[in-house]
């Protein structure tokens, strides 16, 4: 365990969240991104994903919500008081979800708007020019105003903005939401080739369990505010209960059935 | 102790649909009304007509911008000048003969058709650029009575009201005058309790919250904004009309101009948006104010011996008004209101609030 | 029809128009970076003019000093507004955050008169008020200094919302939760907004007080600024200055024959009507973003 704290850039000690001193959003998550690693959350609607991550980056202050319990390390340091704006000189940026690009801006200033305000003219060029080469198709429209891109190249500019903060932890909230599955594809593919080419840590919030499978070396599984249940992408995917649960997978399912596999999921949390 | 829903119980739907479940606020209430009921006995007759009728008009047209801006949630800020269509159409219908009864309809009447004026550019736009529109208008209003001397009453722009009468009575005493306000606030009281658990109340709401989202639910927001913006006026133009033949005896511009329509919706905020207790303690903060802080200023700069010139005495209410206002914003934004609803909470749970915890 | 009048007036209109403008930069600084009416301006401009006479009247320094002087004291009233007042009031109904800025102007007055009283006082800026004749158009010198002012703040801030702090302005007005995402100090920008306004208060204040003496009058320009950033549209820096320059010339030659009719005074009425109209035709102004939405 030790060797692994060391190892990891991002340790949640079980974590509460408490949302305007009464709602309590997570009970107990806990949960490692190692260096350089790329790690899935996978849950249902309102498991308490977005808010782990809000947890991680900060924004939760935003929205009256605040940790309760239990230690976020960001590189063996605790962060718990840090403000959101200087978690992200740390180095945690938090693609949030809906893809809110700044939408009077053209892409090239939303780009600039997310430099760090110490970088030089030149890095932010270079900068530019490389995240522009991930995404060549914001190149094509970076003087156009944001608002209205298309939805995936509003995503793609949104995780460009991100990647201008130089993080080294990079959160996405549900980028596929709402995408075509080529794009998904494509986007997904991109964030695995940030992962390999630039070192950058990768916590993938998903709904869409198997597309985030596909790329993530482990994936840890949350349900009404708790980790239920944690694993390598690959015993995820082989697991029987995400299988029928998250995956779609499962054929032939009777009323019988049902309630069967209700019940094993009710065990499970 | 005495303050408890315990041991109220429900036998009927309309007993569950009482207004004042609780016992204690019941006899809070009838407590309060005896007592402003008795106020002339209780009471100077200077201090009668000086603070406590003021006060109470000042409720009835805070309750009615609230009833636009709480409950419908429609930026208000030339309320002041609705209340001069009311005061300045029932003057003039005094003057021309109409006895106060039906003038007083009248004015209500006629500060609604010009009050739902407002509203058309309430369905157009809200928010800040409603709020921006009737301020505009406020100041078309303003100039409109300070130039044209068939409304404001010739070169000094003032209009004398006839004296005040009802029912072919005369009314002159303190106490009568008096009463009419009381009759009035209460009037204006008992409509917004009622209306609250009505179906008119309830579309309000929902058109404040979400207008859209009402109107796929069925609620029609263009008719409920009307009607919004309608009776409001309607409780404005009687108001300023009642302030005028009780209180100020004497129409002039400046009693509408826009600084009043500030002070109206600086009570109703100060109050609480969407309370009615609320804004009987808004209009009495907002209008006492500057005299207790006169008074403090005074005895402060005696204490430590301190000379200031009339300028600066004459001003430092004003400073306080505006810092009153920003510090109820900054501390409680909800107002008044909500710090007695607080109380109360507290005193339902007291002395066994550590349950709670 | 006399066409000398109708110039006289057109050109008059958009100096005066520009002088506006000036009112309406301050306006439009803080709603593109914060969308918040601005209703305390009024009470700023006064607050600057008189800061600047308690420098040159009172302790008899020169005005060179006594602006910048001025301009630096503002900035830090412009950040302490917006640090004590409005901060806490972030995701408030649009009713509450009004009723602060104009709880905010009465306050802001309230002091002012308190402080310096309220007896009309010049700014003496020294801007000669000989007549000042383009071929047969009888100019105010002052007003063309007013005009110039404008454009230079106008370039100013043009040039400010091209750099990257501007940009990060611009990027906090679009989405406050997005730019914490990414690192920006939301609370520090929309602080920097409130200072640059108050700077902007004390050009406006010399100038209207050259105009028209500083007294609690200058806070009055309310209504016009507010129609002249409206008119432009919110949030834009050049819509106020084209519009400041369209407001002064319907205000001048609408009021020019117009109180031949009445006889005076109908400024305002002008004024009104046309804030009136912009918002019942056109809310988002001449040159104001539209909100983009998409579903």
């Amino acid at each position: 365990m030790s060797s692994e704290e060391t190892n990891s850039i991002l340790s949640l000690n079980s974590i509460e969240v408490l949302y305007d001193s009464v709602l309590l959003a997570i009970k107990g998550v806990s949960l490692e991104v190692p260096n350089g690693g790329m790690v899935a959350l996978l849950g249902s609607n309102g498991a308490g994903k977005s808010t782990t991550l809000k947890a991680i980056s900060g924004l939760l202050k935003s929205e009256r919500g605040r940790v309760s319990r239990g230690e976020i390390r960001f590189d063996g340091k605790i962060i718990g008081d840090v403000p959101p704006q200087d978690r992200v000189h740390m180095g945690i940026c938090h693609v949030i979800e809906g893809r809110r690009v700044f939408e009077h801006l053209t892409p090239d200033e939303n780009l600039e708007a997310a430099a760090p305000v110490s970088m030089s003219r030149q890095k932010i060029n270079d900068e530019k020019a490389r995240i522009y080469e991930y995404f060549p198709r914001l190149a094509e429209r970076k003087a156009s105003q944001s608002g209205y891109l298309s939805g995936g190249e509003q995503q793609m500019l949104a995780i460009g903005r991100a990647l201008m903060t130089q993080p080294r932890l990079l959160m996405l909230d549900e980028p596929s939401l709402g995408l075509a599955p080529f794009l998904v594809a494509e986007i997904f593919g991109i964030l695995q080739k940030i992962n390999r080419e630039q070192g950058v840590s990768i916590l993938l919030v998903e709904q869409n369990a198997l597309a985030a499978l596909e790329i993530v070396s482990h994936g840890y599984l949350i349900e009404n505010g708790r980790v239920v249940m944690h694993d390598t992408a690959e015993a995820l995917k082989a697991n029987s209960d995400i299988q029928e649960f998250y995956l779609g997978g499962g054929e032939g399912k009777n009323f019988h059935d049902i309630k069967h596999y209700r019940r094993r999921k009710r065990w499970l949390s | 102790m005495f303050y408890r829903q315990s041991g109220v119980r429900h036998n009927s739907y309309s007993s569950d649909r009482d207004l004042f479940p609780i016992p204690a606020d019941r006899y809070a209430l009838w407590f309060f009304l005896a007592l402003g009921i008795a106020a002339p006995w209780l009471i100077d007759g200077l201090y009668l007509n000086s603070y406590m009728l003021p006060w109470l008009l000042w409720t009835a047209a805070a309750l009615g911008l609230n009833l636009l801006t709480g409950w419908a949630g429609q930026m208000h800020l030339g309320y002041a000048a609705v209340m001069a269509v009311g005061a300045y159409s029932t003057v003039h219908a005094v003057r021309f003969g109409i006895p106060w009864e039906f003038a007083l309809l009248i004015g209500g009447l006629s500060s609604s058709v010009i009050g739902s004026l407002f509203a058309v550019a309430a369905l157009r736009v809200k928010g800040l650029y409603l709020a921006i529109t009737t301020l505009a208008m406020q100041f078309v209003m303003d100039w409109v009575l300070n130039h044209s001397p068939a409304i404001s009453g010739g070169s000094h722009a003032s209009l004398q009201s006839p004296t005040f009468a009802l029912l072919g009575q005369d009314i002159t005493s303190d106490a009568g005058l008096y009463y009419v306000a009381l009759g009035w606030c209460v009037l204006v009281t008992i409509f917004l309790l009622n209306m609250r658990r009505t179906g008119l109340g309830r579309a309000l709401v929902a058109v404040r919250e979400k207008d859209f989202a009402a109107a796929i639910l069925g609620v029609n927001s263009f008719y409920y904004k009307i009607i919004a913006f309608a009776t409001s006026s309607f409780i404005a133009g009687v108001t300023g009309a009642i302030l005028v033949a009780t209180f100020y005896f004497l129409a002039s511009p400046e009693q509408f101009s826009v600084n009043v329509s500030i002070q109206v919706l600086a009570m109703v905020i100060v109050g609480g948006l969407a309370s009615i207790i609320g804004s009987y303690f808004g209009a009495a903060l907002i209008l006492l104010m500057p005299g207790i802080v006169n008074g403090l200023f005074a005895g402060f700069a005696d204490m430590v011996g301190l000379q200031f010139g009339p300028e600066t005495l004459a001003h430092i209410p004003n400073a306080a008004y505006g810092a009153l206002i920003v510090i109820f914003l900054m501390v409680e934004p909800m107002g008044l209101g909500k710090i007695y609803g607080n109380i109360r909470d507290y005193l339902l749970v007291w002395p066994f609030d550590q349950m709670k915890k | 029809m006399d066409w000398v009048f109708l110039a006289e007036l057109t050109v008059n209109g958009a100096i005066t128009g520009l002088s506006y403008s000036l009112f309406a930069i301050g306006l439009v600084l803080i709603y593109k970076s914060s969308s918040v009416p601005n209703l305390a301006q009024g009470g700023l401009t006064m607050l600057g003019a008189y800061v600047v006479l308690a420098f040159s009247y009172e302790l008899g320094w020169p005005l060179w000093v006594a602006i910048p002087l001025a301009a630096v004291i503002m900035f830090f009233v412009g950040l302490g507004i917006e640090r004590v007042a409005l901060r806490r009031l972030a995701g408030r109904p649009i009713v509450m955050i009004l009723m602060m800025t104009l709880g905010i102007d009465i306050f802001l007055r309230g002091t002012t008169l308190a402080i310096w009283g309220g007896a009309p006082r010049p700014m003496g800026l020294g801007v000669s008020y000989d007549p000042f004749f383009v071929g047969p158009l009888l100019l105010s010198r002052i007003h063309i200094v007013g005009a110039l002012v404008a454009i230079a703040l106008f370039v100013a801030f043009m040039l400010f919302f091209r750099s990257r702090q501007g940009i990060r302005l611009r990027a906090i007005s679009d989405d406050y939760m997005a730019s914490w995402s990414v690192g920006i100090s939301v609370e520090r920008g929309v602080g920097l907004s409130w200072a640059l306004a108050s700077v902007v208060a004390v050009a406006t204040g010399v100038i209207w007080g050259e105009i028209q003496g500083v007294d609690q009058t200058l806070s009055l320009l309310l209504l016009k600024g507010l129609t002249v950033a409206v008119l432009g549209g919110l949030d834009s820096i050049v819509g106020a200055i084209v519009a400041g320059i369209l407001l002064g010339i319907v205000e001048n030659v609408g009021s020019g024959y117009l109180d031949q009719m009445v006889g005076g005074g109908s400024r305002d009425l002008v004024v009104a009507a046309v804030l009136i109209l912009t918002v019942m035709l056109r809310p988002h102004g001449l040159f104001g973003r539209h909100d983009i939405e998409r579903i």
